[in-house]
């Protein structure tokens, strides 16, 4: 089975067309032959009738004076003959013009003659009529109202050549034939050409599809009007390549920031190194050099393992293990670490999570978003300010909200905080240590837990997210 | 020579300053824009290394600022963002140098000597004022055959008056060029050490390379 289209619609066209011609040209066939038969042959029953008509009997004798001058049987031209038969089968009469040759006695009773093509070895071929028929006789008063005597019925079979009328059909045949054939080639032609047309759409957006480059994924298919069958095509095309082009620019953004971000720590240990090279120094310069360098390394390796998380839940590759959690005592242990940095900054910590709020999720990436919104609070939090974590559990979920005091973002910036590598403008007072992922992971974790998430921006510089968490 | 580094990167910051103030540099260090920006427009700094994202007030924005108040300092930004528009866009700001992270400490530090050199006009990296001779890339001081032995200071001291050979140098000029913001030195330190580079770059019996030009300052390399 081909599987283009122009040559399926091509075959189905000419196929078509074929069975039509063919239906077309048998009718018309078998109409015209049976009128050409049937004027023939009734030209023939009409000469039979008129011979019999013609032949009388006096007394015994069977007087064929006026079918001698019948001018049919007398030219050879009219290639008409006849021949009677009596009842027992003699011969009676003949055509002087079939000169050997008999013609067949067919199986017929008076009223019905018989009409047949004959299947002569003589060509050309010829049509008969056979009929019974009772002659005429010189009548005498008497004698005509004597029971005709059945005895005195005679066979006549009249034959004619028919080459003429086979000639005529065979012409038709041919005729037919090769009209059939002329209008079938042209018609595969004109298959040809209505499907090239019609497919003509389908070849410019092939040829616009091809010349789009994964480099340059701005442009759209079928800016010139498409055929209302190909539209549904075209725009999901262009859905696509819109949905494309969005993944590859963020792709391209993501990739761009994450280059930049390795790329200042990494200027950090190169040129510490470097500067540290410059002249002999003594060991404490170089272990402070090398702890220096730990330092960065270990903010790297933070933002790699960050970075790849991203990656794993992206392609939803993390596994989630459900156990018993008391929501307070997790917050108190992620809060733990930042302790001593929040109390250098005189940062002040407000657990008001209820001790009795329980739920079942997974610990280790519940502890990774809480950590991290904790951490996000220290760093942005003011001097001498607060940070406070509620918590509500209501209708199988759970609501956890960290705000901080000394905020400096408007509503805007609050919707961005989530985008990988988005900072705040005051908030690169630690480059290079905090590269802007905490949040983005916050964010893409809960939604692999089935939750969602939401900051925003109070009166009073205080900066809250909201996270909620199906609960059982 | 007086530099300002502008980064926000604490570690990288550091070593910058470290690696630039071994390289006989006076240098202020900030990692934000706003103190940036106050730093660059109260001194005459003769280099300005700048980072483009900063906390405050973005790199580019205090690069404008800086030259629509006309100052003259050289700005060599020195930035993570490598693409070629970044390139452009930062020198058509005004900046007279570009160098990407991660960057060689070396030729960081020939580029800053390079953008010194062009703010006085030295194209030689050797100066010559009568019998003394100036090396500013090894940083080495020779008085005819015979190689002098300079502090850092009184080098950088000597490399500012050779910079501005044949001019009258006042003493807030070699303070703001040769001293750092937070130094705790006081204002005659300056003749302390005029005094010091004397003794070792003249020699008894000959005339002085350094005059001094009452009520007005120094002059290396001329007549008062």
């Amino acid at each position: 089975m081909t599987t283009s289209l122009r040559s399926r619609l091509v075959i189905g066209i000419v196929g078509g067309m074929v069975l039509l011609l063919t239906v077309f040209s048998l009718t018309v066939y078998i109409l015209i032959q049976r009128a050409l038969i049937n004027q023939f042959d009734s030209a023939l029953l009409s000469t039979a009738q008129v011979l019999a008509a013609s032949v009388e009997i006096d007394a015994n004798n069977i007087d064929l004076e006026d079918v001698q001058q019948m001018p049919e049987f007398n030219d050879p031209k009219n290639q008409t003959y006849y021949q009677i038969w009596e009842q027992d089968g003699a011969i009676v009469a003949r055509s002087p013009l079939l000169g050997t040759d008999d013609l067949p006695r067919l199986e017929t009773s008076p009223g019905t003659p018989v009409l047949k093509a004959l299947n002569t070895r003589n060509d050309p071929p010829q049509r008969a009529v056979c009929l019974k028929f009772l002659p005429r006789t010189e009548t005498t008063e008497q004698e005509a109202h004597e029971q005709p005597a059945n005895d005195k019925i005679l066979t006549l079979t009249v034959a004619r050549g028919a080459g003429g009328l086979y000639n005529q059909l065979s012409l038709l045949r041919w005729l037919l034939f090769v009209a059939s054939a002329v209008a079938i080639a042209l018609s595969v032609l004109i298959a040809a050409f209505i499907v090239r047309r019609g497919l003509r759409p389908l070849h410019s957006i092939a040829s616009e599809i091809a010349a789009v480059r994964e480099d340059d994924l701005a442009i759209r298919i079928g800016t010139a009007s498409v055929p209302a069958e190909i539209q549904p095509i075209k725009n999901r095309l262009n859905d696509l390549l819109s949905r494309l082009e969005g993944a590859f620019k963020r792709e391209r953004r993501f990739t761009a920031d994450v280059a930049h971000e390795l790329r200042t720590p990494l200027a950090g240990i190169r040129s510490t190194i470097e500067v540290n090279l410059t002249r002999t120094r003594d060991i404490t310069e170089h272990q402070s050099t090398l702890s220096e360098c730990l330092e960065i390394v270990e903010n790297m390796q933070t933002m790699v393992d960050n970075l790849l998380l991203l990656a794993r839940l992206d392609a939803q590759q993390i596994n989630l293990q459900s156990e018993q959690i008391r929501l307070a005592e997790l917050v108190n242990s992620c809060w733990r670490p930042l302790s001593d940095k929040a109390a250098d900054h005189k940062i002040t910590f407000d657990n008001r999570i209820d001790s009795e709020i329980t739920f079942e999720s997974d610990r280790h990436n519940l502890s990774i978003i809480i950590s991290n919104v904790l951490e996000n609070a220290v760093e942005y939090a003011d001097r001498g300010g607060q940070i406070r974590t509620t918590g509500r559990q209501a209708d199988g979920s759970v609501e956890i909200t960290v705000s901080n005091t000394g905020c400096r973002l408007n509503k805007e910036q609050a919707a961005q905080v989530f985008d990988r590598f988005w900072r705040g403008d005051s908030s690169r007072k630690d480059a290079g240590v905090h590269c802007g992922l905490g949040l983005a992971l916050v964010e893409r974790i809960i939604k692999a837990l089935g939750g969602s998430t939401t900051a925003e921006v109070e009166n009073g510089g205080i900066f809250k997210i909201r996270m909620t968490l199906p609960a059982k | 020579m007086r530099l300002l580094v502008i980064e926000d990167y604490r570690p990288l910051q550091q070593s910058l300053k470290k690696g630039l103030r071994e390289a006989g540099f006076a240098v202020d260090t900030t990692g934000d824009g706003k103190e940036g920006l106050w730093y660059a427009l109260s001194n005459d700094y003769d280099v300005i290394i700048l980072d483009l994202m900063l906390p405050g007030i973005d790199g580019l924005k205090i690069l404008k600022e800086l030259r629509s108040k006309g100052r003259q300092s050289h700005v060599l930004i020195l930035t993570a963002k490598d693409t070629l528009q970044d390139r452009i866009t930062g020198l058509d700001h005004g900046a007279d140098d570009y160098l990407v992270k991660p960057f060689e400490f070396r030729e960081l530090l020939a580029r800053v000597r390079a953008l010194v050199r062009r703010s006085y006009r030295k194209k030689n990296p050797q100066i010559k004022i009568k019998d003394l001779r100036i090396d500013l890339t090894t940083q080495r001081v020779w008085h005819g055959r015979k190689e002098l032995d300079l502090t850092p200071r009184e080098y950088a001291l000597l490399e500012y008056l050779a910079m501005r050979t044949g001019q009258t140098v006042s003493r807030t000029d070699i303070w703001e060029h040769v001293y750092e913001f937070n130094s705790s030195a006081s204002s005659n330190v300056v003749d302390v050490y005029i005094g010091y580079l004397r003794k070792k770059i003249e020699q008894p019996g000959k005339p002085p390379l350094i005059h001094t030009v009452r009520g007005r300052g120094y002059l290396l390399g001329g007549q008062p």
